[in-house]
């Protein structure tokens, strides 16, 4: 469970040591892609906690959301569109959703002696 | 504790995503940074800097034009110099000849007024008044004694100075003249005054109708210069080829 917090603080301090800039013209995608990522990752997250991580589905989810996203807003500027919206919508609601099914989940692994009533908060 | 192989792989995504997150953000300060604007509107900055690019290259070309104009005009302005340098004093001088400026030099003070004889009954008012044709007979006196400027009642003779009347008023370039009429003249002061007092001429007619003449020989006299406008409207110079 703690290795992926582990790594994520690794890939963190990896991008502030390595001095590596994203080219001008991707920085929009690239934006978006990072939101389908994190949001895929608390995904795997919160399935790992529940106790039904299925890597393929992780992996795939990973890439096809990555890719796709980029992949939307590319099409949203080619078609004059701010289609990137949408996924910033979709995205930011997965992951205020994963993020919460993860507190929940946590919750319920801690204090699993002292069941807590079921229900928000 | 077990290190599952999908548990490797979960941290390298999470490597990746961390990287990949940091970079970005990285990306987007040093572009708010540099540019002052969000990365979302970079498309448009893209727009303004082609368009700035492509005034500055109209621009550009204006200069060079410009620049090739100025430096056209020098050339002209230098080959016009000489000729205009040799205008200058031909200049002055048609500007004097048509009494454009003020002007001073020796001549005669001529003058005339209205006679102060009281008329006796029946007799015409006429006779005791100075006519306009008085004003010009003298003033075409000191022309033809070769007077170069003169001036009546301080307004400049110029070559489309008529005098005339309206009524009792005697006009000289549309502007009434009052009595006495002071007729300044430059030129040679002993030819002026002979040709003013000559025998049978206008001054010795109106000395003897009783009419009050002065003539002074003046060492300095001040003319000022014609005020009134050269209206060519019809008159056209003639080439002399045509």
């Amino acid at each position: 469970m703690w290795l992926p917090i582990l790594g994520l603080a690794a890939g963190l301090a990896l991008g502030l040591l390595v001095s590596v800039q994203v080219p001008l013209t991707y920085v929009k995608y690239s934006a978006i892609a990072i939101l389908a990522a994190v949001d895929t990752l608390l995904g795997g997250m919160r399935a790992q906690v529940a106790g039904r991580f299925d890597l393929r589905v992780f992996l795939s989810g990973f890439i096809v959301n990555t890719l796709f996203a980029a992949l939307l807003t590319a099409l949203g500027d080619l078609l004059g569109l701010d289609i990137y919206l949408g996924a910033v919508v979709a995205f930011s609601i997965r992951i205020f959703n994963n993020i919460g099914f993860i507190r929940r989940d946590l919750i319920g692994l801690i204090w699993r002696a002292r069941p807590i009533e079921a229900g928000e908060t | 504790m077990r290190v599952h192989p999908w548990q490797v792989l979960l941290c390298a995504v999470a490597v990746a995503v961390g990287f990949g997150l940091v970079v970005q953000v990285r990306t987007e300060r040093s572009i708010e940074t540099s540019l002052q604007v969000p990365s979302g509107r970079l498309g448009e900055v893209a727009y303004r800097y082609r368009q700035a690019e492509r005034e500055d290259a109209v621009l550009r070309d204006q200069l060079a034009s410009l620049r090739q104009d100025i430096a056209d005009e020098e050339l002209r302005a230098a080959a016009g110099r000489q000729a205009t340098a040799a205008l200058g004093p031909e200049l002055a001088r048609m500007r004097a000849l048509a009494g454009l400026t003020p002007v001073s030099g020796p001549g005669v003070r001529v003058t005339i007024t209205d006679s102060n004889r009281p008329l006796r009954p029946g007799e015409d008012p006429n006779l005791v008044l100075i006519h306009y044709s008085d004003v010009h007979a003298v003033v075409a006196t000191l022309f033809a004694a070769g007077a170069e400027a003169v001036a009546v009642n301080q307004d400049r003779i110029a070559g489309t100075t008529g005098i005339s009347c309206v009524g009792t008023t005697i006009l000289c370039n549309a502007r009434r003249l009052a009595p006495p009429y002071q007729i300044d003249a430059i030129g040679d002061p002993a030819g002026l005054r002979a040709a003013v007092n000559a025998r049978g001429g206008i001054l010795n007619e109106l000395r003897a109708f009783d009419f009050p003449v002065t003539v002074e020989l003046e060492r300095e006299i001040r003319l000022p210069a014609y005020t009134g406008t050269f209206v060519h409207q019809f008159a056209r110079p003639v080439d002399k080829g045509g």
